[in-house]
């Protein structure tokens, strides 16, 4: 029994508050969190928090009818709640961090991107200037200081009184930097900015047609957001003194934040699951699907002395449309071994099921993935049920009773809410929670 | 080439009421600009930009549909973030209708002042002006450390009912008491009467008993409010118009919520007609019941935003509705 506790869950993922009360031995608070018929999240806490330390558990999954804007919406009024209701310290326990991991470009559930680069469509008339050009010799007139003083002017006359001679041949010409046809192009730019076909602005994920249709203005590469500082800054901004979550996508998502981030490890899980059953494990070896989890599977590797390999994805296609072909190629000797792959979020399943089915081209006997959150959206589960992977195991940081129910034995859940349970305790008494770190 | 070039309104729109951005557009005479807006099979927001930002003045507008309040938020802040760290020169989020704007007090032990929250975060994402119609408590604006421009549906609905009504034949009627004020400025500015009804309300949602202040006898009963939900009070209020004498009534409302049942409770009502502006988008609501007749509200927000844009004032449209 912990004092001057208050658990108070979010509606992403009961099961684990349950558990996590469990642990800790104290009921969770009681509250009220809905929606009214207009869509606004409504939250009442009915435990007093006056001077507590509170937890708040809610993890980035939407899915099974809640939707994960809406369970971020709700943490933030559950944190800002609890500010405005004298909480002592209120910590935001996010066992999968939302929006940790935000791809450069759109991609739609095939892994391809939605749409074609720009640089592919308006290659004919693209130039590297962008409008209006950079002021230049001999370039048609950019619009000026405010006061009236034209640069080009300025610049011609100031090499003139300088006594410079003239300038280079090619400058006097009227020819630019670009080359023969740089003025025509440029002029032409300038003159009829990018005519404007119709504009798709607004679209659904259902109306593929549209977003197929999206064209970025010539000359610019589109911008996609990210998010991962903005849900840092809000958490803070709704109030969070402490957060603490678990295998960060990219451990500088630490770094957004202003407030402590506890970022907590599902390897030793992992580690004691491969110790308990995988038979023979010493003889198997470790996967890493991609390039940039290979640090996180070596960890695991080293530490237990086994083997280890990596896939590697080329990407090296000369047209867009060839990227779904690129090739994988692995590094590493797997023939007649049981194999392990290891990531840390499995979200379209698309990376492990390519890379089982590769190991298995390449002779693995059985595969085994495991991985820290298991998403699953999109047709993962079809996914995966079709491939060569024999078992996933995956840790209880988002619901997995739905994803259990329809793969069956084909799946393993690991519980997180020990550690969990043991890092909120050791937080709130302020001991150390590096031992959670490198336990083994 | 000339040099207000270097400076423009971008209007970025979100998902929520493509319809209002195509016409606030087609008003200012731009283009709305490229953006795309999607959810990931996980259900994370994805913002992209398709057209330079930098140095722009941008406005981005985007409603909150009825159902899908914290999706058309949490894509606004995305949009925001993504324009400030794309270097944009001032970003003004219009929001005709504010999120959660009745969340705005502390009216029981550890009650989230959700208002706040959402005026937080949108500075924190980066919003440097804020332009909203008809704020449900005007002190939401003390919220915000940035200019918040609170424009007003008034003058459009003094408009309709100068050309639909001789004012000596409406009274104004509050359907509350908190509402007072704002039907009172309108019966003051068209000169007629006004009542106001008194309610109580034992819980959220949910009406309890009626009391008319003031006579609507062989009048048109107008009644103004700022937003309609469950529309439980409109229709009540209206039966209670109704049985003290009133020759019809019908409800001028700025926000069209219309959650709920509201559209059977509406069909079943002895208004009317509700009339609403089109800062939230309606759907098929319109078709689904003949009460309802809608206001174009784009053109004030397009002029707030040309003056803004131009460092005009924007006080004249709180008195007057461009045509």
């Amino acid at each position: 029994m912990v004092r001057n506790i208050v658990v108070l869950g979010g509606n992403s993922h009961p099961a684990l508050v349950d558990s996590l009360c469990n642990t800790l031995g104290l009921p969770p608070c009681n509250r009220i969190l809905n929606k009214f018929s207009s869509g606004e999240s409504r939250c009442e806490i009915q435990d007093s928090v006056r001077g507590k330390d509170v937890y708040i558990i809610q993890t980035g999954f939407g899915g099974n009818g809640s939707k994960l804007n809406d369970h971020f919406m709700d943490l933030c009024i559950m944190i800002s709640a609890c500010k405005t209701g004298s909480a002592r310290r209120v910590t935001a326990v996010l066992p999968l961090f939302p929006y940790s991991r935000q791809p450069d470009l759109p991609y739609k559930k095939a892994g391809a991107p939605l749409f074609k680069a720009s640089s592919e469509n308006g290659k004919k008339d693209y130039t590297f200037d962008s409008i209006p050009a950079t002021p230049a010799p001999g370039l048609p007139q950019s619009p000026g200081l405010v006061n009236g003083t034209e640069i080009t002017n300025r610049l011609l006359k100031t090499t003139a009184a300088n006594g410079a001679g003239p300038v280079s041949p090619a400058r006097t010409n009227g020819e630019t930097y670009f080359g023969g046809n740089g003025t025509a192009a440029i002029a032409q730019s300038v003159t009829t900015p990018a005519v404007p076909t119709a504009s798709y602005t607004t679209h659904d994920y259902e109306n593929l047609s549209h977003i197929g249709a999206f064209q970025p203005r010539t000359g610019y590469k589109q911008w996609v957001a990210q998010a991962g500082t903005l849900v840092a800054n809000l958490l803070t901004c709704a109030g969070a003194d402490h957060v603490i979550t678990m295998d960060l996508h990219d451990p500088q998502v630490q770094g957004f934040f202003d407030v402590p981030v506890d970022n907590l490890y599902g390897r030793p899980l992992l580690k004691r699951y491969i110790q308990a059953y995988i038979p023979n494990y010493k003889d198997a070896v470790i996967i890493s699907p991609d390039a940039g989890g290979a640090k996180r599977a070596t960890a695991i590797a080293d530490s237990m002395g086994i083997d280890f390999a990596l896939i590697h994805k080329e990407r090296r296609p000369t047209k867009i449309t060839d990227r779904q072909n690129a090739s994988m190629m692995l590094v590493g000797n797997v023939k007649d071994r049981v194999c392990i792959l290891v990531d840390d979020l499995a979200d379209t399943g698309n990376t492990i099921t390519r890379a089982a089915k590769l190991l298995k081209k390449e002779g693995a006997t059985t595969i085994y993935a495991l991985l820290t959150h298991g998403v699953f959206s999109g047709d993962a589960i079809n996914r995966i049920k079709a491939s060569a992977i024999d078992k996933v195991v995956v840790t209880n940081s988002v619901p997995q009773q739905q994803h259990k129910a329809q793969l069956g034995s084909q799946l393993e859940v690991l519980d997180i809410s020990p550690i969990f349970g043991e890092a909120i305790r050791r937080v709130h008494h302020g001991e150390s929670i590096s031992v959670l770190f490198n336990y083994d | 080439m000339s040099a207000e070039m270097a400076n423009e309104i971008k209007l970025i729109s979100g998902r929520s009421h493509p319809e209002l951005s195509a016409k606030v557009a087609k008003r200012l005479g731009i283009e709305v600009a490229r953006t795309i807006s999607l959810n990931y099979s996980n259900q994370e927001t994805s913002f992209t930009v398709g057209e330079s930002v930098r140095d722009e003045d941008v406005f981005i507008l985007q409603s909150t549909a009825t159902g899908d309040v914290n999706e058309g938020l949490m894509e606004l802040l995305i949009m925001i973030s993504a324009c400030r760290t794309a270097s944009a020169r001032r970003i003004t989020a219009v929001l005709p209708n504010f999120p959660y704007a009745r969340q705005d007090k502390k009216d029981k032990s550890r009650a989230p002042i959700s208002a706040r929250l959402v005026a937080n975060m949108l500075q924190t994402a980066g919003a440097n002006h804020i332009v909203t119609i008809d704020l449900h408590a005007s002190q939401i604006q003390g919220f915000f450390s940035v200019p918040v421009d609170n424009l007003y549906a008034e003058p459009s609905f003094l408009r309709y009912i100068n050309e639909n009504f001789k004012p000596e034949d409406c009274v104004i009627v509050s359907p509350d008491a908190g509402g007072a004020k704002r039907a009172t400025s309108i019966a003051d500015h068209l000169n007629t009467a006004f009542a106001l009804i008194h309610k109580e309300r034992p819980r959220p949602n949910v009406v309890g008993r009626m009391v008319l202040v003031g006579s609507v006898e062989d009048k048109v009963a107008i009644l103004v409010d700022d937003m309609a939900d469950t529309c439980g009070t409109l229709v009540k209020a209206a039966a209670v118009l109704k049985e003290n004498g009133a020759k019809s009534v019908l409800a001028l409302v700025t926000h069209g919520i219309l959650s709920g049942n509201a559209i059977e409770t509406l069909n079943g009502s002895v208004l009317s007609a509700l009339v609403v502006t089109n800062t939230i988008p309606l759907g098929d609501k319109v078709e689904r019941c003949p009460k309802i007749r809608v206001l174009d509200i784009s053109p004030t927000i397009a002029e707030a935003i040309r003056r803004t844009h131009n460092g005009e004032s924007v006080s004249y449209l709180f008195t007057h509705a461009p045509v």
